[in-house]
Parts: C-alpha cells; structure tokens; sequence
C-alpha cells in the first residue's frame, strides 16, 4: 500500500523535473503502446469497410480523420495499422537488448582473444548497411512483418553488443566492482545485476526503444516501396501513405505521415530523454 | 617475524611485474610479510613503492600482464591454509628468453581458488570511499548485500533468514557510528559525506567478516577531523571483530597509532620491519629512509638530533 504511494510521488518528481520535450514524447509513445495494446480487442475487416459511395469524405464528426479514396475510415485504418510494427517491433527490441546485452557482457567478462574476437566479428557485422541489407534479405525470401523484425533484431544485436562490451569493459577497472569481487559477491550476479542490470538497463531500454522506432521506419519505407511489407487491403501506416498518394484529398496521406514522423520523433527523444535521465541520476 | 604456522596471511618472495612499454618493469620485488591473527601489519612507503599491489594480489584481483611472476600466499581461513601461489609455476612458460604467463588459464584458477575465500578470507576498503560504492544501490542494499554473500556459503540450517539478514545491515551502520542509521540505509552514496561514504565501506566490508581486512589508503582523501573518526572506528571494529589488518598509509601517524608491527617499502622492496614500539623508540638505529620519512613527518629531528 505504501509502497504504491511512494512510487506514485516518485513518479510526479519525476515528470516535474523532466524537460518538457520528454513529457511530450512520453505523451506520444503512451498513446502507441495505449493503441497497440488495444489493438488486438479491435476487429476490423478491410473488405468490408469499403464504401464507394463516401469516397474522400473531409474529417467529420462520424470520420474523425476523414476517409480515403476507397470510402474506408483513415482513423480506423491508423489505429489499426499499428498492429503491423507494434508487436513485431516489441518482440524485435527485446531480443536486440536481451542477446546483444548478453552477449556484450560475456565478451567483455572473457576479455583475452577470445572476447576480442567475437566483439571484432560483431564490429564487421555492424559495419554492413543494414537498409541494402534488409531489402536484400526481402527480395529473396517473401517479405512478412515478422522476417522484418527478425532481420532488424539481428542487424542491431551487434551494435548493443558493442557498447555493452566498451561499458562493461570500463567497469570493470571500476573500483566499486573489484569492490564486488573482493568482497564475495558471485561473479555472475555482478555480471547480470551490478552491470547489466543497474548499469546497463536505461542504455539497454534506449536500444530497445531505437530498434521498435527502427522496425517502424522499415515497414514504413519497405510498404511505401511496394512489393514489400504489408499487403493491402490490411494497413500499415506506411501502405497507407503508399496508397493514397494520388488521391485527390490530402487527409488520407498526410495524417498517416504525420504520424509516422511524430512517433518516430517521440519515440527518439523519448530514449534519449531516459538515458539522460540515468547519467543525472549517477552524477 | 611471526611464526609461519600462526599467521592468516603469510607472503613470502612475492614477485610482481608488467610489461611496460620500455620492457619489463618489476614493481615487487621478493617482498616477504606475514599477519598473525588480530594483528595489523602496517605498509609505509612513498608512491609507487608496489604497496597496493602486494596486497591486491592476496586477494587475486590484481589486472595487467603478467602480473604475479613468483612466490608463495598462504591465506589461513576456518583453521585451513590456502596456498594461493602453488600452481602458479603451472602457467608459467618461457618464450625468447622470457617468461610469460597463460593469462588466461591463471585468470580461471586464480578466480576458483578464491571464490571461496573473497569477502569470508580476505577482503579490502579503498582510498576513494565514493568511488567503491555502487552508485546506484542504497548503502543499505550494499552491506545487506555483503551478508547475503557471506551466508550463501553457510550450510541451510545456520543461515540467517531475510528479515534478521537486515536487521544486521542496519546493526552495521549503528556499530559505524551513522548518526541517523535508518535514513543512511535508503541513502544513496552520493547523497552521503565523503567520511559517511568510508564508514559506509567499513561496514560493508566487514559485514562479511573477513579474517583479515585489506585497508588500502583509506583515509587518504578525508579531511583531518574525519581522519581521525575513521581511524578509531576502525581500530574499535577490528579488536571486536578479531579480524587482522593490512593497513597501508603515507601517514606515519596514523601508522603509530594502529599498526603493530610495520614494513617500509621501496620501489618495490621491503627495505625495513619494525615494531611500532621500536619506531616510537627515538634513539634505535633506523634505515635511512625510515629515517626520512620519520623526519618528514616531524617525528624526529634532523641530523643534529
Ligand atoms: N597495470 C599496470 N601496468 C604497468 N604498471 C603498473 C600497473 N599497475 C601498477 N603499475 C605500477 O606498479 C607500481 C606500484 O604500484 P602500486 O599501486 O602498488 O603503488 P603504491 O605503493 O600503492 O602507490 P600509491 O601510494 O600511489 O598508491 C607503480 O609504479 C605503477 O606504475
Ligand atoms: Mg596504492
């Protein structure tokens, strides 16, 4: 009970002392994660939605965002779309941070050649362009949400891996963790709580963030392309800019857009906005 | 010298070197030192002289290539004598006319033979009290922390639960004279004074209730006021905790105060072993540069004294 209360003061601290561009983005990236957790209560037929007879309606009290050349709903349509990167993008964060953080602190525990090597290894991955890379992967095998996010994952483990080698390296010249050791503490709790956990985890959290707005930003870019992405009559925000770019309104196009670019700013500014948060509080 | 069979920490010809740019630099050299239970062995000596790195490698921490080249550590804990060093002639190999080191191989050994003697055989407090706490755990977490480990090795049925685990953290920020133990408890080290922070460490380390405690410089960056409580606290807690010390300064006061018996080191040698009591003695002979330290400090006169 007290606990609950703590947390929740805590909480409004928090939010005072941040900078307003941080509580804009975390307003923004509140309401997507709001949508796509609600997403999937939402059904939604495409086929079904089209209505010729009110095509390129202006926003109006019954189309709030108006509808597109099809006569279909753009709002239902952009909530809907964020099914198509909500979940993939998640799952394709987690595991970045999750294996690269995993394997960034084994290869900086190792040290040695051993360590060198893989982190040399994950340098050379990390060099490849990853867009050239993505589209690549997409002509040969056919092109889901689901490879994206894999593909995305994988393309970023290298580069977390990286910078949780360099931190974990650093640290452990750190006095605090010879410290650990001296005093008993398991190797492997320093390793997973001490490091990844206390030090790592707003880096990590910021990755995380990164590679879900990156996944956004692929599945925008690959269905804008075409044969890539999401197929219609199904929507994704960037299938819906692809679709309607002729059309003669401007709502349908530009709303999904606007909202590609203001959660990818939010989401940006959001991870920064933590990361910067934790060297605050360190200092 | 104390007999060989009595003591916890026994050091003899220990070797350290590393590769330095211009070659191989040894930075001790056949060093010799042994601690008896409850005893505090005091290390004087200028900077650079090899004190912290005679000490950091009785708890195998030290980093750097290739480190530990020779000699023997006897740790003595639960009544059994750890030979430390033993195997270390395992690793060592010759290549053009050198010997090198299986940097690798030892680091595993080295990490093996002492999981079982870090924190409950020996363990350390630093020079810089803010930098070897963990900035973002509460003081409180740190030396509970300590318990846990310390308890983890005891069998099922002696080990003390959660709650009474954290009735003795709280105990330890008591015994280190906290003046308000239940907020330095949620207190985060940056928001304690840097005398705080130290006695925080004090607990913290002795919260896993060493045999012998490792006291690198541990008041070299407070102000003379706060010198002086830590120094007491600590002279206090190692009598009650029966706990032996290697305590290392420059201040040949502090040194008086609460060694025993101290060495002198020089670039890497141990050039003098004294009994407090012979260096408090004005009139005995003293190395030479015992002596300059002595008068460094203004503890004696100069030549025509
Ligand atoms: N990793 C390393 N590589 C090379 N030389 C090192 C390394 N670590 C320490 N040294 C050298 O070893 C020597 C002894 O260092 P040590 O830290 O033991 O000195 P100290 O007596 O504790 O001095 P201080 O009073 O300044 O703490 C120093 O000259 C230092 O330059
Ligand atoms: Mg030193």
């Amino acid at each position: 009970m007290s606990k609950i209360k703590v947390s929740k003061i805590k909480v409004i601290k928090i939010w005072r002392a941040s900078s307003l561009s941080f509580q804009l983005s975390s307003l923004v990236v509140f309401a997507v994660f709001l949508c796509g957790l609600v997403n999937p209560l939402i059904s939604y037929d495409p086929v079904l939605d089209v209505d010729l007879s009110r095509r390129d309606l202006a926003p109006s009290l019954s189309f709030v965002m108006g509808t597109d050349g099809q006569g279909r709903s753009v709002g239902l349509r952009l909530l809907k779309g964020v099914e198509a990167f909500f979940f993939p993008g998640l799952i394709a964060g987690f595991f970045a941070a999750l294996i690269g953080g995993g394997l960034g602190a084994i290869c900086g525990y190792l040290g040695g050649w051993v360590g060198r090597s893989i982190a040399a290894i994950l340098e050379l991955i990390d060099t490849l362009p990853r867009m050239v890379f993505l589209v690549l992967i997409c002509t040969i095998y056919p092109p889901s949400i689901l490879l994206i996010a894999m593909i995305s994952c994988l393309l970023f483990i290298p580069s977390i891996a990286t910078v949780v080698r360099r931190k974990v390296e650093s640290l452990g010249a750190e006095d605090y963790i010879l410290a650990h050791v001296a005093h008993g503490f398991h190797p492997l709790k320093i390793i997973s709580y001490h490091i990844l956990w206390l030090q790592c985890r707003a880096l990590l959290t910021r990755q995380l963030i990164f590679v879900f707005s990156y996944v956004l930003f692929i599945e925008t870019a690959l269905s804008y392309l075409g044969d890539y992405g999401v197929q219609e009559p199904y929507p994704s925000w960037g299938n819906m800019v692809a679709q309607s770019r002729i059309s003669v309104a401007a709502w349908p196009w530009a709303i999904p857009a606007v909202a590609i670019i203001v959660t990818i700013a939010a989401l940006l500014a959001f991870g920064d906005g933590i990361a910067r948060r934790d060297e605050e509080v360190k200092r | 010298m104390s007999d060989h069979t009595t003591s916890v920490v026994d050091v003899r010809d220990l070797v350290i070197e590393f590769d330095t740019p211009r070659g191989r630099s040894r930075v001790v050299d056949e060093v010799s030192f042994s601690v008896s239970p409850g005893e505090v062995l005091g290390i004087l000596g200028e900077s650079g002289s090899g004190k912290t790195m005679s000490t950091q490698a009785l708890l195998g921490l030290i980093d750097g290539y290739p480190g530990v080249m020779g000699g023997q550590i006897d740790l003595t804990f639960q009544g059994e004598r750890h030979s430390l060093l033993s195997e270390l002639p395992h690793f060592l190999f010759e290549k053009r006319g050198q010997l090198e080191k299986q940097e690798r191989g030892w680091r595993k050994h080295r990490f093996k033979a002492m999981a079982s003697l870090w924190g409950r055989g020996a363990t350390a407090i630093f020079q810089n009290p803010r930098r070897s706490l963990d900035p973002l755990m509460t003081v409180g977490q740190q030396v509970l922390e300590s318990i846990t480990a310390r308890e983890a090795h005891k069998p099922d049925d002696t080990k003390l639960n959660k709650e009474a685990q954290s009735i003795e953290a709280l105990e330890w920020l008591e015994r280190v004279k906290m003046v308000n133990p239940k907020r330095v408890f949620g207190s985060y080290p940056h928001e304690l004074s840097g005398g705080m922070c130290q006695r925080a460490m004090i607990a913290v380390a002795l919260a896993c209730k060493p045999s012998v405690l490792i006291a690198d410089e541990p008041t070299t960056g407070l102000d003379a006021t706060v010198r002086a409580q830590v120094v007491h606290l600590l002279q206090d807690l190692i009598r009650d905790e029966r706990c032996a010390m290697l305590y290392i300064t420059h201040d040949i006061r502090e040194m008086l105060y609460l060694a025993d018996r101290v060495i002198v080191m020089r670039h890497g040698k141990v050039l003098e072993r004294v009994s407090t009591e012979d260096l408090k003695d004005r009139s005995s002979e003293r190395h030479p540069y015992t002596r300059t330290l002595l008068e460094a400090a203004g503890m004696i006169g100069g030549d025509n004294e």
